[in-house]
This record gives C-alpha cells, structure tokens and sequence, in this order.
C-alpha cells in the first residue's frame, strides 16, 4: 500500500498550548537545488480545521533530496492576539527512500516546539 | 571569556542515547532588521556537558530576531549513526535582552525538540 500512496509526504500541526489542532497556519514545503545551493519553494498551503494540510508534493515529484517544511507560526499565534517566542519554524530533512511515508507532525505552544517521523 | 556570563545559553542532550550531545557544532545568527541578512555572531562547539559557553555578551545582546543552527547530521555521522535532519535551526525574538535565555535542543535521530527554559 505505501509505495501506492499518492501523499508521500504530511504533516500535523498541533497547538499544545490550547490542547487543539492548529487551524489555518500557513505551511510551504521547499526542496534544496544541491548544484546552485538555493531553495525552491514546492508547495504552499494552510492547515484546515484539524491542523492538517495536503497535497505537499506527489508522488512523481517527491525525488530524494533536502527538504523543508516552514511553519508560520508566528502569524498563528498573532492572529490569536499573542506573542510567540519564535517567528516562524523550519524544519529541514533529507529524504533518501523516496517509496517510503513521512508524517512530519509539529507539536507547538507559544514557548516551544517538537517535531518527529511519524507514521 | 572573562566578564559575565552569556544572557543566551543553550543545552543540547542526545534524548536518544540518554547523554549530552558533546562536540557538536553550532553557530549564532542576527538578522539585520533593515537588509533582513542574517550575520555571524559566533560559533562554536558543545563541550561534554552539551552547552556552549560565551555565546554572547551582555554588551552585544541586542532586541531582534537571532537563529541558532546546530550541526546534527555531522554529530550523528561522528558516532556513525545517520540523522534524519542534516541541521537544526532555531529562530527566535528577543524583545527584552535584560532577561536570560535558555535555548535546549533534545535530539535523535528523527525528532527533536526546544523550549525557553531557565
């Protein structure tokens, strides 16, 4: 089933400090240019009602790489009427097994934040 | 490094092996607010408590946005174990540079994560 999954690629972003899915944050996915070391931007988009966004890269153009996945999650907390310590999160990966799945969730609050592979 | 302490500390633990992550590369960036570049402050190397002492100083610590960048695929690759992010960056806002900032890094190979401590 995996190597048929046409989203190779998700995310979750959830708001730890309210205990809710993150809901409208802007999310863009970037791939590394190796040879003139510069970032093209893939994809942008902005997570629906259960912090979730789709439709990163398919599955014909998820080639192996250096990736990034920026969250802005500075405008999140402002949009809310709050400060956040950070301005935004990047979170940069290298994919080597391209038939594989990588659920990359974002678990954040106002003063911090984690990331993992998860399924 | 005589003189006070750095007001900017980090701490960087291998949450995976249960020890700090000694010898790991980092570096201190600022961004200059008017050309949004970002410019070196300085670089170094966690010791074998993980922390990186003379970050910066007191005189330099400026109210701006700063991003710390750890070299975590090369610490896992000096313990030839692979990592799944070649790099940590960290970006923050410094509003009020009277205050201490604690920036820990808890790392494995396929997660991390970061908090203002104390």
């Amino acid at each position: 089933m995996t190597s048929a999954d046409p989203n190779p690629l998700t995310t979750h972003v959830l708001n730890t400090g309210d205990g809710v899915p993150a809901a409208k944050m802007d999310v863009s996915l970037h791939r590394l240019d190796s040879t003139l070391m510069i970032w093209n931007m893939l994809s942008v988009g902005t997570t629906n009602e259960d912090g979730r966004c789709s439709g990163l890269v398919s599955r014909e153009a998820f080639s192996p790489g250096m990736y990034k996945l920026r969250f802005e999650t500075g405008s999140y907390w402002e949009n809310m009427g709050q400060n956040s310590f950070y301005p935004y999160v990047e979170v940069v990966f290298t994919i080597t097994e391209t038939e594989q799945r990588f659920h990359l969730p974002l678990l954040m609050s106002r003063f911090s934040y984690s990331t993992y592979r998860g399924s | 490094m005589a003189g006070s302490p750095s007001p900017l500390t980090t701490h960087v633990l291998n949450t995976a092996m249960g020890v700090p992550c000694s010898n790991m590369a980092l570096s201190l960036y600022r961004q200059d607010p008017s050309t949004n570049a970002w410019n070196l402050i300085t670089t170094g190397t966690t010791n074998a408590d993980g922390r990186c002492p003379g970050l910066i100083t007191k005189q330099i610590f400026t109210s701006g946005v700063y991003r710390m960048r750890f070299e975590t695929a090369q610490y896992w690759e000096s313990i030839e174990e692979t990592c799944f992010y070649p790099y940590v960056e960290i970006a923050f806002t410094i509003n009020d540079p009277g205050q201490k900032y604690h920036i820990p890094l808890l790392l494995s190979r396929f997660s991390y994560s970061t908090y203002r401590g104390s």
